[in-house]
């Protein structure tokens, strides 16, 4: 018996997780909405030329211009051309999302599910290191970081949001491998004398696909808005083209007070949008994990008098 | 939890309240505010820090708060007028024989706030105190006295070891006086704070905290009269934004700040709300003449002819700094100090096609990533450090690099705080920078002294003092020397031609815009402000002893 | 007690990194940045403000790393944190002094507001399941979760500051025209100054509130005691507020501490909007300024007013949910 289940749960590869995954995605409405508004970003990141003509950086045009056919967001006090400048920013945006999202997870995973299944000494000073780096206010943390580093390009924000940022998916997946770790079927694996590594990431990763995936949105998340925020400030390479960096001229030349509030309120919109795509995601994968979270579709209690509630249909999952 | 829910009612229910209140209490409290404006001027200058209430005239960090409002110096020199000269503690001077010696006459009825007259021991008393202790001699003037005695009742005579008489506008403009009594009494002049300073000055400090200091008129100044405007506010900003919009809302008549797009920000509020920005010294490129490349001086012209300097001005400075010129000389506040036919010569300073001949006449073509190289291979590209906090710079750099883009030169803004870009500069680290000298004076000698005498360079890995591209020229110091020696305006003048052709034949820096000082003023509660038309003194409210001149033109309407 | 000492444990651990940190940064740094500070004033600090800053940042000193470490956390431990830079010759605690209050009344105001209302909302959210307040929920604070705190300060500005001149958007009252003291004009500025970067806190922070506890609230209205509850014939609120919500905070206790770190990054970004001069619009000052010893005492400050509020929130669950106090 034990066996026959070893079996049939050993066919959970990542394939069959990855097919459930989109299954999801395409019934639940927020993870539809994330994805499209995710892949207009990808898309006008890959090609931003195709969507916006002019150049980000050069100060072409007449300051000061308010929205036209010819400027669709108008100009800078520099000249430069809003709608360029935000569609090409739209690169160092999302190279950091993905980038330090990617990263922060791995770091996470590897900290979280090392911790869970190596127990013992490994378990407590990893958690304690991940702890730490939770409570810590990581913004300050950030600011003061930069502030020494006097700022610095991408790649230092890039640096120093990953190297800060994983905890907190950290300690989730740890949670979410310690409730693995009792498992008939990694029982079954250990039985058989298969090596930890092994165990880990061939039985364990594999499980806790949907969580992974939710903690690299998580993550690509909080680097959006870390960075932006960072940029903000004054933090990161005002000569990068960003919709931090856009943030940071604006506010430098009182764009509100001036009459130039597009100059602000643009690349705010956008980082919001971007933030709202990972969010949406991150939210439908919490639903799909946690059935009783799904909204519930109202139905007309007419047809049917004695129905058991939603709550307590929702309530027969719990695993 | 019927418990929680009360306790959320009742604190949602005052919070509103609350806000309803301070709704109209704000909404009344900024119209109430500008009524309660009358004679009392405040003024808007941030200054990044609260104050310390140190007033100490010889500390560099407290001067813009004493020197002008309390103290007082021997003359007034106005550097807008090429160096107009109004007498204030001192009823006349005179040059001794050869122009090694200056002799002031003291004016007589000038008392001290606390009651005890000026005499003229107290001027020599000033002077040898800034001897006694060099950290106290911010102008540097022992570097060219050699002497300073009383002697006579009321005179003071001052020993030069050379002529030096361009250094009459530190001498007599930059030095406050200070009361005998009071400060042969202190222990340790240079750390002495002087919380309660006590000078010959229109104002009194009544009272300073660290967000603000009040000003009162000072019964017993020697003008009569004066000053009219009997009260000043002067409050700490530690924020632009703060200091801007207290200027926007009325808040503040006198200002001395950076405003961007002021137009909208801040005229179009009131048509009393009035700016003015006098030009003062050149912002340049500043290349290090030691780095082979640069040391070409057909080069340096070429980078001169490729900047659009009218687009650096609108586009990185928002037109507020007006663009230089390759003379050197500050336009229109030393206009008449220009050599016209030199101008006319050298024609249209934006002129790419003649700068890309000049480069290929030094060698240089357009390889295939349209950049100059020469036969060596060597190409035209370097670093040029700035400092990262000035955004208006920033932007600047921005624009100078496309505009040498077009010509084929690359270069890279590498963009510094305030501490290592000082460091780079000063020890001759970097190849090309952007700066402004710190010093202004009442003619373009002093600016153009500071880049272009030998005296104050250094090799590289030293410190330089003020000239810091390390340009050396034995016949360009003996002009400077010779323009220091002498009180002829034709002399000067002459010299001052032959300088202007030397920057633009050497090209030792490369002046893009103009830096300016920043002014705002309004017109509803107070009249007599200095403006371009009647520019009578330097109207930031930073500028000392200038702001004295400023307080006391000024009157309530 | 067990409990409570693991996490007074856990708390001292925490500041004794954050302590290391702040050590280990300034030297680590390629260059130390505070001996390119020290330029800056050309030899015009007091020796004392010298000495305080070798301990600090190990400029100019010939000690070894560990006596290094010794002197700097008995420096800190003693409250000496130097002298500002940026405020020269002022101190670092007096000038952080000013500043903290500012803070305290903003963050502490908003965030407890935040917490009542939110939870609150998130009660009625869950226990009206399907109702019109919970579909609209998610999304719209999803979305909400995602915005950037600065933009909804700087929207708030347009819109109320701006283009309806209805309250003052600059700083913590008007510095040009108001004595700070007990009268009447500097308290009403005060409140209307705080108004716009109050209330953009908490649009920020209250979704996470009302998410948590609905969350939580519909996990918990499963229970088979919340039936019980039910099937007794007890009134609706009665069951959702002494049953249900009762038993539901006690996660979002927990969670008030984690969020905790993002309401003093949300602070931080909404001051420097507002220039709302508190802690975290001085310490981007500082940054700005380079002044190190007010950037790391302020560091070591916010992260001891997060622990200590984390702390308090440990101690309260400890006290109201008993199963905490067993040993785990």
């Amino acid at each position: 018996m034990a066996l026959q289940a070893t079996v049939e749960s050993r066919r959970l590869p990542s394939s069959q997780a990855l097919n459930r995954i989109g299954r999801a995605v395409r019934s639940n409405r927020k993870a539809t909405a994330g994805t499209i508004l995710l892949g207009i970003f990808i898309l006008v990141a890959l090609f931003p030329g195709v969507i916006a003509h002019d150049s980000p950086t050069l100060d072409a045009y007449r300051p000061h211009l308010g929205l036209s056919s010819a400027h669709l967001l108008g100009t800078t006090a520099y000249g430069q051309d809003m709608w360029a400048q935000l569609v090409w920013g739209t690169r160092n945006v999302l190279e950091i999302a993905f980038v330090v999202g990617l990263a922060a997870t791995a770091i996470a995973v590897l900290v979280g599910i090392a911790a869970a299944y190596l127990g013992g000494l490994w378990d407590g000073s990893l958690s304690v290191v991940t702890d730490v780096l939770l409570v810590i206010p990581l913004f300050p943390l950030l600011i003061v970081i930069a502030g020494y580093a006097h700022g610095g390009g991408t790649l230092v924000l890039i640096v120093v949001i990953t190297a800060t940022s994983w905890s907190y998916t950290a300690r989730q997946l740890r949670a979410q491998a310690l409730t693995l770790r009792s498992r008939d079927f990694l029982e079954a694996a250990r039985v058989r004398g298969e090596r930890k590594i092994y165990i880990i990431v061939v039985e364990v990763i594999p499980t806790m696909t949907s969580l992974i995936v939710a903690s690299f949105l998580t993550n690509a998340l909080y680097a959006v808005l870390f960075a932006s925020s960072l940029q903000f400030i004054g933090l990161g390479d005002p000569n990068t083209v960003s919709w931090g960096t856009m943030l940071y001229w604006a506010q430098n030349n009182a764009a509100l007070q001036t009459g130039q509030a597009m100059w602000a309120l643009a690349p705010g919109a956008c980082i919001a949008a971007l933030g709202a795509a990972f969010a949406l995601l991150n939210y439908a994968f919490d639903e799909i994990g946690n059935p009783a979270l799904r909204p519930v579709r109202r139905r007309s209690l007419k047809r049917q008098p004695i129905q058991p509630s939603p709550v307590e249909q929702g309530e027969r999952h719990a695993a | 939890m019927r418990r929680l829910i009360k306790a959320g009612t009742v604190l949602a229910a005052v919070t509103l309240a609350g806000a309803l209140a301070a709704c109209g209490a704000g909404a009344g409290g900024s119209g109430g505010g500008s009524a309660a404006k009358t004679a009392t001027l405040t003024i808007s200058n941030e200054n990044g820090a609260l104050w310390t209430c140190d007033f100490s005239p010889f500390n560099g960090s407290d001067t813009l708060l004493s020197v002008g409002l309390v103290y007082e110096t021997l003359d007034y020199v106005n550097p807008l007028q090429d160096g107009k000269v109004t007498p204030m503690l001192a009823s006349a001077y005179s040059w001794g024989a050869g122009d090694k010696s200056l002799t002031f006459t003291i004016r007589s009825g000038v008392k001290f706030s606390n009651g005890t007259p000026l005499t003229a021991a107290d001027v020599a008393y000033t002077f040898n105190l800034l001897k006694k202790y060099p950290a106290l001699d911010l102008p540097g003037v022992w570097s060219v006295l050699s002497s300073v005695t009383q002697t006579g009742a009321d005179t003071v005579t001052m020993d030069f070891s050379a002529p030096a008489v361009p250094w009459f506008y530190y001498i007599a403009d930059q030095v406050p006086i200070v009361s005998e009594a009071i400060w042969s009494k202190v222990a340790n002049p240079v750390s002495y704070p002087d919380s309660h300073p006590v000078g010959t000055g229109p104002y009194e400090v009544n009272p300073c905290t660290s967000a603000n200091i009040t000003y009162t008129a000072n019964p017993s100044y020697w003008q009569a009269g004066e000053p009219k405007v009997k009260k000043i506010e002067y409050p700490a900003f530690t924020s632009n934004n703060t200091a801007n919009d207290e200027l926007a809302t009325g808040q503040a008549q006198w200002g001395a700040q950076y405003i961007p797009s002021i137009a909208s920000f801040y005229t179009a509020k009131s048509p009393d709300f009035h700016y003015w920005f006098p030009p003062t010294v050149n912002v340049s490129i500043v290349p290090n003449l030691t780095n082979p490349l640069l040391s070409n001086a057909k080069v340096r012209q070429a980078i001169s002819y490729a900047i659009d300097r009218s687009q650096v001005s609108s586009l990185g400075e928002s037109g507020y700094e007006p663009p230089a010129n390759q003379t050197g000389i500050v336009t229109p506040t030393f206009s008449s100090s220009e050599d016209s036919s030199l101008v006319a010569q050298i024609g249209n300073s934006y002129d790419p096609a003649k700068a890309k001949s000049l480069l290929e006449q030094a060698g240089y073509k357009l390889n295939s990533a349209g950049v100059m190289t020469n036969a060596k291979g060597q190409q035209l590209s370097f670093t040029v450090i700035n400092i990262g906090d000035y955004s208006d710079w920033v932007a600047d750099m921005q624009v100078i690099a496309q505009d040498l883009k077009a010509v084929g030169i690359i270069v890279n803004p590498d963009n510094l705080t305030n501490t290592d870009f000082d460091a780079d500069l000063y020890y001759g680290k970097y190849q090309l920078a952007f700066y402004d000298q710190q010093t202004f004076g009442p003619s373009p000698y002093y600016e153009l002294n500071n880049w272009l005498n030998s005296a104050d360079t250094a090799p590289i890995g030293k410190v330089a003092a003020t000239n810091y591209e390390r340009y050396s020229s034995p016949a360009t110091e003996a002009l400077l020397n010779a323009y220091a020696n002498t009180t002829s305006t034709a002399t000067q003048q002459s010299i001052m031609n032959q300088i202007q052709q030397v920057m633009v034949t050497d090209v030792p820096i490369i002046p893009v815009v103009e830096a300016v000082d920043w002014y705002q003023y309004d017109t509803a509660s107070f009249s007599g402000w200095p403006t371009a038309s009647d520019p009578y003194a330097q109207p930031s409210a930073y500028a000392y002893p200038d702001m004295e001149q400023v307080l006391l033109h000024l009157q309530p309407k | 007690m067990r409990y409570v000492l693991r996490r007074l444990g856990f708390f001292v651990l925490t500041l004794w990194a954050a302590l290391t940190f702040n050590f280990l940064l300034p030297r680590l740094m390629p260059g130390n940045p505070a001996l390119a500070m020290l330029g800056k004033f050309h030899g015009n600090l007091t020796p004392q403000s010298l000495n305080a800053l070798e301990i600090l940042f190990g400029v100019n000193t010939h000690k070894s790393l560990p006596v290094q470490y010794i002197d700097y956390v008995h420096q800190i431990v003693t409250g000496n944190f130097g002298t500002s830079l940026d405020f020269y010759p002022a101190s670092v605690d007096s000038v952080i002094g000013g500043a903290i209050w500012w803070t305290l009344g903003l963050v502490g105001v908003t965030t407890v507001l935040a917490f009542v209302l939110g939870t609150g909302l998130g009660i009625v959210a869950a226990w009206r399941r399907g109702g019109r307040l919970d579909s609209l929920l998610p999304p719209v604070f999803v979305i909400a979760s995602a915005v950037p705190y600065f933009w909804v300060g700087m929207v708030l500005v347009l819109v109320f500051g701006i283009n309806l001149h209805w309250l003052p958007y600059v700083d913590g009252y008007y510095v040009a025209t108001d004595t700070p003291g007990l009268n009447v004009t500097f308290i009403e500025d005060v409140l209307s100054h705080a108004l716009l970067p109050a209330l953009s806190l908490l649009i920020t922070t209250i979704g996470t509130w009302i998410l948590t506890m609905r969350n939580t609230m519909i996990t918990t209205l499963a229970e088979d005691y919340v039936r019980m509850a039910r099937a007794k014939g007890l009134p609706g609120w009665r069951v959702m507020l002494d049953y249900a919500a009762r038993n539901a905070i006690l996660p979002n206790l927990t969670g008030f501490a984690m969020s905790l770190g993002f309401v003093v990054s949300g602070a931080i970004l909404i001051e420097y909007v507002f220039n709302y001069p508190g802690v975290g619009f001085m310490l981007l000052q500082a940054v700005q300024g380079e002044d190190y010893p007010l950037m790391q005492a302020l560091f070591l400050l916010i992260t001891v007013a997060v622990l200590v509020a984390i702390l308090i929130a440990d101690l309260a669950t400890a006290l109201l949910d008993p199963r905490t106090r067993e040993a785990r």
